[in-house]
């Protein structure tokens, strides 16, 4: 087997010379003429029969070489040489038909690579198979730090003792490891900056299997007790960017002004257990209050802030693991029920009966960033393989016309002897080079669409994009898939056409009666493109809608000239009680700087997709049985309402006399008075208290009008503003200066007064609130961009492709033009004939697929924002468009066709 | 002189294969030892037996080398290599399982 394997191989390459075979062949008649010659023959005569009893030289050499292994593959070579001098002899249709492909392909493979990046890549760990991602069912009863990824019955956010005793209890995972992130400043060499955290158990780098670069990752005893473990790990990329690769470990830098020892940098290439999250710093789970000074939660039962995952340990399946670890769930979630102080029937359901642990596969890792991603990114690649589809018909009807032209080539191969099978071959090679010529310029240029398309998703922000604008093997297997099949789609619509021995005869009846299955074939592709273009179109028009109305949206104030920054002075080491009367210092310096129109602060950041909410107990309100009802809990500064420009409705903003001694207030907003008291002047004077804490109780002094405050996409909500100064808990705040000032001139002066009063305060995330908002609508913004080119790109490409079928198919009409037009018919009429013809098809085309297209947009109708699924305006437009395209592709033939010379085309044959 | 029987394909590379199991034949003498022993029976034209040959000795079946033939001019002789001794073997034996099959058939109806 092997031996003929290699035997089949040597002979692959090296074959036989034409001589040898020619030798052995003239020595077989030599032999045959001399045995004549034995039997008695005159030599004229032995030589006669001899070379009569061989047959065809010629026709014996070609059926040897016909057996040489590598004979299909050199046939395959000679059809692509054929092909390719066919090609470059039209430049004009070679180069539409390549460019079209690389700009399908292209999309396709930029695309996909960001799907693949965000979908389907597993996470950077050893044996990511063997990783689960918990979560469970069950009311949160207590505080939730959500980074979202959230949806009913799927919770991802545990306590910390609850993962320990996870962790120490179960007996189906070899490891349950949990992280939160957070930011922290970090000072290095004295220089302070605001860097991603990750808090994380001891056991994370060894249970996901991930090495040091440098150094150690932490171990299981670096996870004692709070505060006890003031040791950090790096990130690669952090390392090499922010600390030049310098020898760190042992090392000692700050986080939040505590002093950390450095023990190690992670491999390169890991992030998180967290797709999207990317930290900078590693820090154990125990050192949480470090992090995060103004919360205390490692012994809370009832702060639900870690996300987990766990490695199955060996011979487990996730079904059995679930089935083992559900028990323990219970009991722990039974212990911690007697603890809690609504001890109701309805509670008990709530938090333990229909409580359950879900495993699910952790190979690629959890992640809300991907959650956010996915209809998004589903959604571009339907409209790119539509893009797809349309390049292939374009190809086809443009490969269509041409073979048209080479019907007698064709009918001369026929005439010489080759097979239907030949023909075809012959026509996929010629379709595979057009294929892999514009995957080659497509696959070129994606990396550089890919870069870009990164960058522009990461600019405004400072973030750090989760995506790599290198393609991997994966994605070029995907693309030279969809490259073959697509070329296979589009050659082979001219070889259904020439698929035919008898093809001189079939195509001077076509030209007679103008009809026939190449006419039907044409009039699909003229079809197919005006509606796969209709689609692109129309979802172009939904998205683009989509973002010019979230661009304009009445938010409640005035967006403009706003600029925003953090200061958070706990990451400068404030302790809590000296944090409020640190960030009024700001608010004034600030206020009194040159330029500056007014100044104010929140805790919880404007259309930021932030909130921070909870349940109120409202004075004079008896609640339905059962309410579960948020309110947003924003604190502000004094100034923050009439800085943003919220009117005032009833009663009074609030003013330099609330203190934190002062008695507690609050300002409503109109959604809360009618919520509550059905009026705007019937809140005043009632009390505003947290269930749970105490010294929140407040006396609603003022209302205001609504604003948004989630995004743009969210309608306002109920609100219940107090002032920073009589918050409970104090924390970093978001600043909003009113200024006319260039955003980056106010940015300084506003630093060097920051500076000014202490020099470890860092002011971040300094930008427009305007950017922020189009930062926040960066999903609808990529998706409107790429729909636009997309329906644009779907438009040139319509345009092209109708231009070619009409072109050829007057063309050929031009004999029954002649006729017409010796008959009487004048120009105009026969302009207005194939006009009128193809804007009918085209009519009708479009009439076919106005259904899929509201489907279409159906289906996207949760990314959509006040955009109807009929919306009249996006069809008309749409509709205008195709058939604009559609009768301008047109018009040019009609009027060459209108240029006949009747007495010259009659004369045609 | 009937005309040569059509033969089936796979039983001409039976047939070259036994015609050189015993020494090295050129091509001009296998065609001639097939006709002979089949007393002419079996007529084996150069466009099906050089590509037969060929396509043989490209499945390493047969091997190829230039000698000396009986009329000392130089020619190129053809021998089994042990994957077609094999090969003839195993056909052989399929050979006789068709030809034993096809005659009971035959003496049944």
């Amino acid at each position: 087997m092997l031996r003929e394997f290699f035997t089949r191989l040597r002979f692959f390459f090296t074959g036989k010379s034409r001589a040898a075979v020619d030798e052995e062949l003239q020595f077989h008649i030599d032999r045959e003429v001399e045995a004549n010659l034995a039997a008695g023959l005159s030599p004229a005569e032995a030589r006669r029969r001899a070379l009569l009893a061989f047959g065809g030289r010629e026709r014996a050499r070609e059926q040897c070489r016909e057996q040489r292994p590598a004979w299909s593959l050199e046939m395959f070579l000679r059809d692509l040489r054929y092909g390719f001098r066919g090609l470059l002899r039209n430049p004009g249709f070679t180069t539409v038909a390549v460019l079209t492909l690389a700009l399908a392909i292209g999309a396709n493979t930029t695309i996909f690579s960001l799907i693949d990046q965000a979908l389907l890549r597993t996470l950077p760990v050893q044996d990511p198979g063997r990783l689960v991602v918990l979560s469970f069912s069950g009311d949160q009863a207590g505080h939730v730090h959500s980074d979202g990824g959230d949806s009913p019955g799927h919770e991802h956010e545990f306590s910390y003792p609850m993962i320990r005793d996870l962790e120490s209890k179960n007996e189906v995972f070899s490891g349950v490891i949990a992280s939160a992130s957070h930011d922290v400043g970090v000072t290095w060499n004295n220089r302070a900056e605001s860097v991603a955290a990750e808090m994380v158990t001891g056991n994370y780098f060894q249970t996901l299997g991930v090495r040091p670069a440098v150094g150690r990752v932490f171990v299981s005893s670096d996870e004692t007790a709070p505060g006890a473990n003031p040791v950090a790990v790096l990130n690669f990329d952090y390392w090499r960017s922010h600390l030049a690769e310098a020898p760190v470990v042992g090392k000692t830098l700050l986080v939040n002004g505590t002093p950390f020892t450095i023990v190690g940098v992670a491999a390169p290439g890991f992030h998180s257990m967290v797709w999207g999250r990317l930290p900078d710093i590693y820090v154990p789970i125990t050192e949480q209050s470090v992090v995060q000074p103004d919360w205390s939660l490692l012994s809370n039962h009832q702060a639900y802030w870690l996300n987990a995952a766990a490695r199955l340990r060996a011979g487990v399946t996730p079904a059995q693991a679930a089935a083992g670890l559900n028990p323990l769930f219970y009991s722990l979630r039974a212990a911690e029920f007697t603890s809690l102080r609504d001890q109701s029937a309805h509670e008990r359901k709530a938090y333990l009966t229909d409580s359950h642990i879900n495993l699910e596969s952790g190979a690629q890792g959890f992640s809300p960033t991907r959650q956010d991603l996915r209809t998004p990114l589903t959604i571009i690649m339907a409209m790119v393989l539509l893009v797809i589809g349309m390049a292939v018909v374009n190809v086809a009807s443009l490969l269509l016309v041409r073979a048209a032209t080479r019907a007698r080539e064709f009918s001369v191969r026929y005439a010489l002897g080759a097979t239907g099978a030949q023909v075809v071959r012959q026509l996929l090679a010629e379709g595979l080079i057009l294929g892999l010529a514009g995957a080659v310029i497509g696959l070129a240029f994606a990396p550089e669409a890919l870069r870009l398309l990164i960058h522009w998703t990461a600019a405004g922000s400072g973030d750090t994009p989760p995506f790599t604008p290198t393609l991997n093997g994966q994605v070029l297997v995907f693309s030279l898939g969809i490259t073959l099949l697509a070329s296979l789609l589009f050659s082979l619509a001219p070889a259904t056409q020439f698929w035919n021995p008898h093809l001189v005869e079939a195509l001077k009846q076509q030209s007679n009666t103008g009809l026939g299955s190449s006419l039907k074939f044409r009039r699909t592709c003229v079809a197919l493109q005006i509606g796969f273009s209709l689609l692109l179109i129309v979802a172009a028009g939904a998205f683009v809608r989509t973002i010019q109305n979230l661009r304009h949206v009445n938010v409640g104030f005035a967006t403009d000239h706003l600029l925003a920054f953090d200061l958070a002075p706990e990451l400068a080491g404030y302790p809590a009680a000296d944090v409020a009367p640190v960030e009024q210092r700001v608010l004034d310096a600030v206020a009194a700087l040159p330029g500056v129109r007014s100044v104010g602060a929140t805790n919880d950041p404007d259309l930021q997709d932030d909130g921070t909410g909870g349940s109120v107990v409202v004075s004079g309100y008896t609640p339905p049985p059962n309410e579960d009802f948020d309110v947003e809990l924003p604190a502000v500064s004094t100034g923050y309402l009439q800085d943003l420009g919220i009117p005032l409705l009833a009663g009074r903003y609030f003013n330099a006399g609330d203190t934190a001694t002062s008695q507690k207030v609050a300002v409503v907003n109109q959604l809360f008075a009618q919520h509550y008291f059905g009026s705007v002047t019937a809140a005043l004077g009632h009390h505003v208290s947290r269930p749970s804490l105490p010294d929140t109780d407040a006396v609603i002094v003022g209302v205001v009008a609504n604003a948004k405050h989630n995004s743009v996409r969210d309608p306002a909500k109920v609100t219940s503003y107090i002032p920073f100064a009589q918050s409970v808990r104090h924390s970093g705040l978001t600043y909003y200066v009113r200024t006319w000032q260039p955003p980056d001139t106010a940015a300084n002066s506003i630093r060097a007064a920051v500076a000014n009063i202490d020099a470890k305060l860092i002011v971040s995330n300094v930008s427009t609130l305007t950017a922020q908002i189009d930062d926040d609508l960066l999903n609808e913004r990529i998706v409107a961009l790429l729909a636009a080119n997309f329906g644009g790109l779907a438009a040139v490409l319509a345009g092209i492709g109708l231009y070619g079928i009409l072109a050829y198919s007057t063309a050929q009409r031009t004999r029954e033009i002649g006729i017409r037009m010796a008959l009487g018919a004048r120009r105009g009429t026969v302009v207005g004939l194939i006009v009128r013809e193809v804007l009918l098809l085209a009519g009708g085309a479009i009439l076919a697929t106005l259904p899929l297209a509201v489907l279409f947009t159906r289906a996207v109708r949760s990314q959509l924002f006040g955009v109807s699924v009929i919306d009249p305006r996006v069809y008309g437009a749409a509709i205008l468009l195709l058939v604009a395209v559609a009768a301008l592709a047109a018009m040019v033939p009609a009027r060459r066709a209108a240029t006949i010379d009747p007495s010259r085309a009659l004369r045609t044959d | 002189m009937p005309p040569p029987a059509d033969l089936l394909q796979g039983t001409l590379d039976m047939l070259v294969l036994k015609a050189v199991a015993l020494e090295p034949q050129h091509g001009w003498a296998i065609a001639q030892r097939i006709q002979q022993t089949s007393e002419n029976v079996l007529q084996i034209g150069q466009g099906s037996l050089y590509p037969a040959l060929h396509r043989l000795e490209y499945k390493g079946w047969i091997r190829a080398q230039w000698g000396a033939s009986e009329n000392n001019r130089r020619a190129r002789f053809y021998s089994l290599t042990a994957a077609g001794r094999k090969q003839l073997e195993a056909e052989l034996a399929n050979w006789d399982r068709l030809a034993g099959a096809i005659n009971l058939v035959l003496a049944r109806i």
